[in-house]
């Protein structure tokens, strides 16, 4: 009996846990923007490589879904490949810095009624989860503001919004979008609305495909991640070495007389050795990409293949809802 | 920061900075592609090559012609100082080193223009919008132009130290030649030293191999697509 105790205190505390958010939103994170600058001859300058870039956009979004999920504070968390403006919360990201020590992420979370919960940068060392915990920390703190009425409004709003892009016919009447990009709804349908319904079967559908999707980068993240943290390991150690470089630039000089040949050669070898190691990092993006390549690609072309499927899908399903719309409004 | 003050200072400790640029605005400026294809793999023809004595011979006749001109009249026969010819000497030195590559192996695209060669880095010439953009550290700035069809790098260190390079393509593609200017402010003459090369076909290895991140090179007999 005594053994049972903790036990039941545990699920108390999970219950009570649960009652404290009577309205769990679904959470779709979007692949991130890989913030590579447009102008390429930047790239060399400020460390930044795009194909690595590309790569981080799509494993990082599924390190802070492990963290969300984590919590048990949320509903369903996804990563997706584009942004849904339908989803109940839907948090975008860019990257502003990954250099293997720091990573910073301009994290944009925007809820279906087009309330901002915030827009900043979250930076943190690598090696520790503190950002990922720290924007898991700044949601809950957001979600706490907002009463009952409002978590489930935002449920609502997502569903008409889905509802609309699937039939505006039937549903372009119940929400308000004002100027500043902000949904309030007008009105809700009845329950038993037969459109309604639809509308949240084929949801439930597409959420079906939405976590295969989520499977696959999940795969991704599991495939490349000891090789990720192997170029992570091998940045910080860059970093390091170009600090230590930096002061042995300001620190050191050659005795050798001016103008001599051994004055001279070290000048040159110094420049020459900056080089050489620069080089060999441009070399080791081509290597980690040969690497994890074959990987993100397969993992692409099936995001695709899915992507598409749905595509064709909406668009019938669009196609005949209007029609179904039109058939049961109809006064012929 | 740290980085861009490295740069100003060594602008300061560069006499070359003020001087008149190896590299012009106009050179930097490319309309449309690049005026030549220099890609390929370039082995070195030693038979065409300058011999490093008889530059030196001609650097040393140079700066006894211009003792002549410091020297005022009546004072016997000129001669460099010891440390002219130090300096002549030291410049020679290290064109020859910098020269040394057997082969260049040269790749180009629509922005860059890479050119490897063994136990020394890649130049590097990058054209972005049609203007060419350096590559720097805290230890010297390098940048390419073009003169008409010839590519000019130049690679600029402290106390006025400068390496320039300059590349000429034959009429049919096939010879490639370099012209390696060492100059610094110590001393009253550059050095100079051509290079020639002929285009070679390397032959196809019999192994495919990948560079990769966890394992490093991983060869194979069979086909790789990647």
């Amino acid at each position: 009996m005594r053994f049972l105790v903790p036990h039941i205190v545990v699920l108390l505390l999970l219950i009570s846990g649960q009652d404290a958010h009577s309205t769990t939103l679904n959470v779709s994170i979007a692949v991130f923007d890989p913030g590579v600058p447009a102008d390429q001859s930047l790239h060399r300058a400020q460390q930044v490589f795009p194909r690595v870039r590309e790569i981080e956009a799509m494993f990082l979004p599924f390190v802070l879904h492990d963290k969300l999920a984590g919590t048990r504070e949320w509903g369903a968390v996804r990563v997706v490949p584009q942004p849904d403006v339908a989803a109940e919360l839907l948090i975008s990201g860019t990257i502003v810095r990954s250099n293997g020590e720091i990573l910073e992420l301009n994290i944009r979370a925007v809820d279906a009624s087009g309330r901002v919960w915030f827009d900043k940068v979250f930076a943190g060392l690598v090696m520790n989860q503190t950002l990922y915990t720290d924007i898991a920390e700044s949601l809950r703190i957001a979600r706490s503001q907002l009463n009952d009425k409002a978590l489930t409004d935002i449920v609502e709003i997502s569903l008409l919004r889905y509802a609309n892009q699937l039939a505006p016919s039937a549903f372009g009447s119940y929400l308000n979008e004002a100027d500043d990009g902000t949904f309030t709804i007008i009105r809700l349908p009845a329950k038993n609305d037969p459109m309604l319904d639809r509308i949240d079967r084929i949801r439930r559908t597409e959420y079906v495909i939405t976590d295969t999707v989520d499977a696959q980068f999940q795969e991704l993240h599991t495939e490349i991640a000891s090789i990720y943290q192997l170029w992570r390991e091998y940045r910080r150690k860059v970093i390091k070495y170009q600090a230590e470089d930096d002061r042995r630039a300001q620190n050191t000089s050659s005795n050798a007389p001016r103008g001599s040949y051994e004055a001279m050669k070290n000048q040159y070898d110094n420049y020459k050795f900056v080089r050489i190691t620069a080089q060999e990092q441009n070399r080791l993006v081509v290597a980690f990409y040969n690497e994890v390549g074959p990987t993100v690609d397969a993992v692409e072309v099936r995001i695709a293949e899915l992507e598409t499927w749905v595509d064709q899908r909406y668009a019938e399903w669009h196609r005949l809802l209007e029609e179904l719309f039109e058939v049961e409004t109809s006064t012929d | 920061m740290l980085r861009n003050q490295g740069i100003a200072a060594l602008c300061l400790s560069i006499a070359a900075c003020a001087q008149p640029p190896v590299i012009d605005i106009e050179m930097k400026r490319i309309e449309g592609p690049m005026p030549t294809d220099l890609s390929g793999s370039w082995e070195r023809n030693y038979a065409r090559d300058d011999d490093v004595n008889a530059v030196l011979r001609d650097a040393y006749n140079k700066l006894v012609r211009t003792s002549t001109d410091r020297q005022p009249m009546g004072a016997g026969v000129p001669m460099p100082s010891a440390k002219d010819m130090s300096s002549v000497l030291a410049l020679g030195r290290l064109a020859e080193l910098i020269t040394r590559p057997d082969v260049l192996i040269i790749s180009q695209n629509e922005h860059e223009i890479s050119i490897e060669r063994e136990d020394d880095f890649a130049m590097l010439c990058a054209f972005y919008d049609g203007v060419a953009k350096d590559t720097q550290n805290n230890y010297g700035v390098e940048i390419c132009g073009w003169d008409g069809q010839q590519l000019v790098s130049n690679l600029v260190l402290p106390d006025g130290l400068q390496v320039t390079h300059r590349f000429t393509v034959s009429e049919d593609g096939e010879q490639l030649r370099v012209v390696t200017t060492v100059s610094s402010n110590t001393s009253r003459v550059p050095f100079s030293l051509r290079r020639f090369y002929t285009k070679f076909v390397r032959p196809p290895s019999e192994m495919n191999c990948v560079e990769t991140f966890s394992m490093k090179r991983v060869c194979d007999t069979a086909e790789i697509k990647r």
